[in-house]
């Protein structure tokens, strides 16, 4: 539905056009109004979701199109789950306006493909096939959460060691905090991921017999999950700026990941 | 009606001729009940802190120069002090710059410390004596409630008193950057020296439980730790300790490093890469700079901090800036409101009394025109408001121009012409 899905664009705008104001000049007028405005938005995409599912008949993350649409869904949610849980408003300013934008990249994408392929949508065990790309998509916006964090992480402690304050540093959250928010995230993240791993390949055997194609995706997937796997094996020796550097990094993968599905081509791409 | 403001602050007197001219809480009341005479001074207030003396009033009429000379006469003669000690100290505003100066007051903006708290208390205290001694009026009500939105929005939209600006201060602001919260850190103090038992007892203040105390002679690191509820180590058991600090504040009068990058690194690993914050008030220095280059601990020397403050005091003053556009956006806002506060019910009572009429004389020819369509009714009834409205635009217009001139009288003489009763007038 697309009057759904501008109207949440339209929600998500002002929401990040007001984080980043209030994260710059410290205005809980600003503050309020983002997460109202975040709350339309997610309202208005959550509807716009369901009416895609209702008129196309099945789980509406096919095409390029509704991924993104989708990976946006999912970062809002992480962004409310985050918000509500620890004192980081700060987040919205770097996160609203990557949703803003991967929304609008959405309809920007070439149109909705129309028909899907009937290899996708059925046969034996094609109820896996939404449960692998959700889980996978949720995982990438936790991914993106310990991002963030990391980022938020690595500009104050390069701050406090330089002994230089910007007027952003006072309006970042400390240290122990983003650090915290970063490794949580970080492990929700990875056991999705690997759940995500996990269903795909049970679902590719139950399709085809082939457990894997070979493409770029599933390649940079599988780094991404070793990266990760090392980042929380080595949680604690590597607590503070190793571990942020390595949240930054393994995002650099999920990028790849996500791009490799729609740039690179192979079998991750169902246009 | 007018609104003007005497006094002197610790930027243009100094201590001992505030000192002779501040109020106490039981003379203000009685020397506020002195001052307003409801005549020229209908309402009153005092300001009276260790850093300014203000009395502020508001007249019926424009009277603000003789109004200023009553206002240091009368100090003079309540606190028994010549005028000629303190009028050179004096600053006057009236009006406009008298509802500016006490917005800056109340938002800390005039402050020796610019963004202290304190000062909006005071403003509160002095304005509930002024309540309690019956000489705040319907004007002073307004500006000190407004004052008080002011200094909120300036203090919630600005970051004026956002930052640390002292050193032991900026010690807990560092801690709480670092580790969030301090509810529960481990602190432990290396030697003794006022600054560093100041920053010791702020970090307490700010949560945390544990205190370790150590020195050179075991019985001054006892003595510490019974004046803080502290636990008192031996000097040798110093690495130890280190391993169970989050925050480590050195000040011994030793003359080379007591803690090596060898030892800050051991004490690091035994606490599983934990944070840790040194500060370090000793000169010469007791923390090896070479500590700071280790991973997840931050160390901040006496320079350091000082160069933290000295930021934090830059950023309060740019801070200010910002909070200087609020306080000028409100100062506007406030005189509008004042005005509409007294002319406002005379132009609605002469606005209703021509409308009033208008339809009564409609209502009385209205048999004589016959049926009437909606649309003529309407028509009709924009033709009369019409009417009044443009005979009594200009007179409302020279209403408003007398008043802005504080010419009651004129004023007075419009609501006799049109036959208005003075309502909403003084209570």
């Amino acid at each position: 539905m697309k009057p759904f899905l501008y109207a949440a664009l339209a929600g998500y705008v002002i929401a990040a056009t007001h984080a980043v104001l209030s994260f710059v000049n410290k205005r809980r007028a600003s503050e309020r109004l983002t997460l109202y405005a975040a709350a339309f938005g997610f309202a208005a995409h959550t509807g716009s979701i369901i009416f895609d599912w209702a008129r196309d008949g099945h789980y509406p993350l096919f095409s390029t199109t509704d991924a993104l649409s989708f990976l946006a869904w999912t970062l809002v949610v992480a962004y409310f789950l985050v918000t509500f849980r620890y004192p980081l408003r700060a987040l919205g300013a770097f996160l609203l306006p990557a949703v803003a934008l991967v929304v609008l990249g959405s309809q920007l994408v070439s149109p909705d493909p129309g028909k899907v392929p009937s290899s996708v949508t059925g046969g034996s065990g094609s109820w896996l096939f939404p449960v692998h790309v959700t889980l996978l998509l949720f995982g990438y916006a936790s991914f993106f959460v310990a991002f963030a964090a990391s980022v938020m992480y690595l500009w104050q402690e390069r701050e406090l060691r330089l002994k230089k304050f910007s007027a952003v540093f006072h309006r970042l959250p400390s240290l122990t905090t983003v650090d915290d928010v970063a490794s949580t995230a970080a492990s929700v993240g990875f056991t999705l991921l690997t759940l995500g791993i996990v269903t795909g390949v049970i679902w590719s055997r139950a399709r085809s017999v082939r457990m894997f194609h070979n493409d770029p995706t599933e390649f940079f997937a599988l780094l991404t999950w070793v990266v990760y796997l090392a980042l929380l094996h080595f949680r604690v020796q590597w607590r503070g700026r190793k571990a942020a550097w390595l949240g930054v990094g393994g995002f650099t993968l999920v990028l790849c990941t996500f791009a490799g599905a729609i740039a690179l081509g192979g079998f991750h791409v169902f246009r | 009606m007018s609104i003007f403001l005497v006094g002197l602050n610790h930027k243009t007197a100094p201590v001992e001729v505030r000192e002779r001219l501040a109020f106490s809480d039981a003379a203000c009341g009685e020397s506020l009940r002195a001052l307003v005479d409801g005549e020229l001074v209908r309402e009153g207030l005092i300001v009276s802190t260790c850093n300014r003396v203000e009395v502020l009033a508001a007249s019926a009429g424009p009277q603000a120069p003789d109004a200023v000379g009553r206002l240091s006469d009368f100090l003079s003669r309540v606190r028994s002090v010549p005028v000629e000690l303190f009028s050179g100290h004096l600053y006057t505003h009236a009006d406009e710059a008298a509802v500016r100066h006490v917005f800056r007051v109340a938002s800390s903006l005039d402050s020796m410390v610019v963004g202290e708290p304190q000062v909006l208390g005071q403003v509160r205290h002095a304005y509930s004596l002024a309540v309690e001694a019956g000489t705040a009026g319907r004007v002073l009500h307004k500006l000190v409630h407004h004052a008080l939105r002011v200094a909120k929005r300036v203090r919630t939209e600005t970051g004026i008193a956002a930052s640390a600006v002292s050193v032991s201060y900026t010690a807990v602001e560092l801690g709480r950057k670092i580790f969030g919260s301090l509810k529960g850190a481990t602190v432990l103090l290396v030697g003794a020296g006022e600054m560093a038992e100041l920053a010791a007892q702020h970090l307490a203040g700010a949560g945390a439980s544990r205190l370790l105390v150590t020195n050179r002679t075991y019985e001054t690191a006892q003595r510490l730790a019974l004046a803080f509820g502290g636990e008192a180590l031996e000097f040798p058991a110093l690495e130890e300790a280190l391993a169970q600090a989050d925050v480590v504040i050195c000040s011994t009068g030793a003359r080379d490093f007591l803690i090596t990058p060898e030892m800050a690194e051991r004490a690091r690993a035994a606490r599983r890469n934990r944070p840790a914050f040194y500060i370090d008030i000793s000169v010469p220095r007791n923390v090896d700079p070479a500590v700071a280059k280790i991973g997840n601990l931050f160390v901040f020397d006496v320079d350091d901090l000082e160069a933290v403050v000295a930021s934090n005091l830059r950023e309060r003053e740019r801070e200010a800036e910002r909070a200087e556009l609020i306080v000028e956006a409100e100062v506007t806002q406030f005189q509008q409101a004042l005005r509409d506060l007294d002319i406002g019910p005379t132009v609605g009572a002469l606005k209703e009394k021509l409308q009033r009429i208008a339809r009564d004389e409609f209502e009385r020819q209205r048999a004589r025109l016959g049926p009437l369509t909606p649309e003529q009714e309407r028509a009709i009834e924009a033709l009369l408001m019409s009417t009044v409205n443009k005979i009594s635009h200009p007179v409302i217009h020279r209403m408003r121009r007398s008043y802005d001139a504080g010419e009651e009288g004129e004023v007075q003489a419009w609501r006799d012409v049109f036959g208005l009763e003075e309502r909403g007038g003084d209570r």
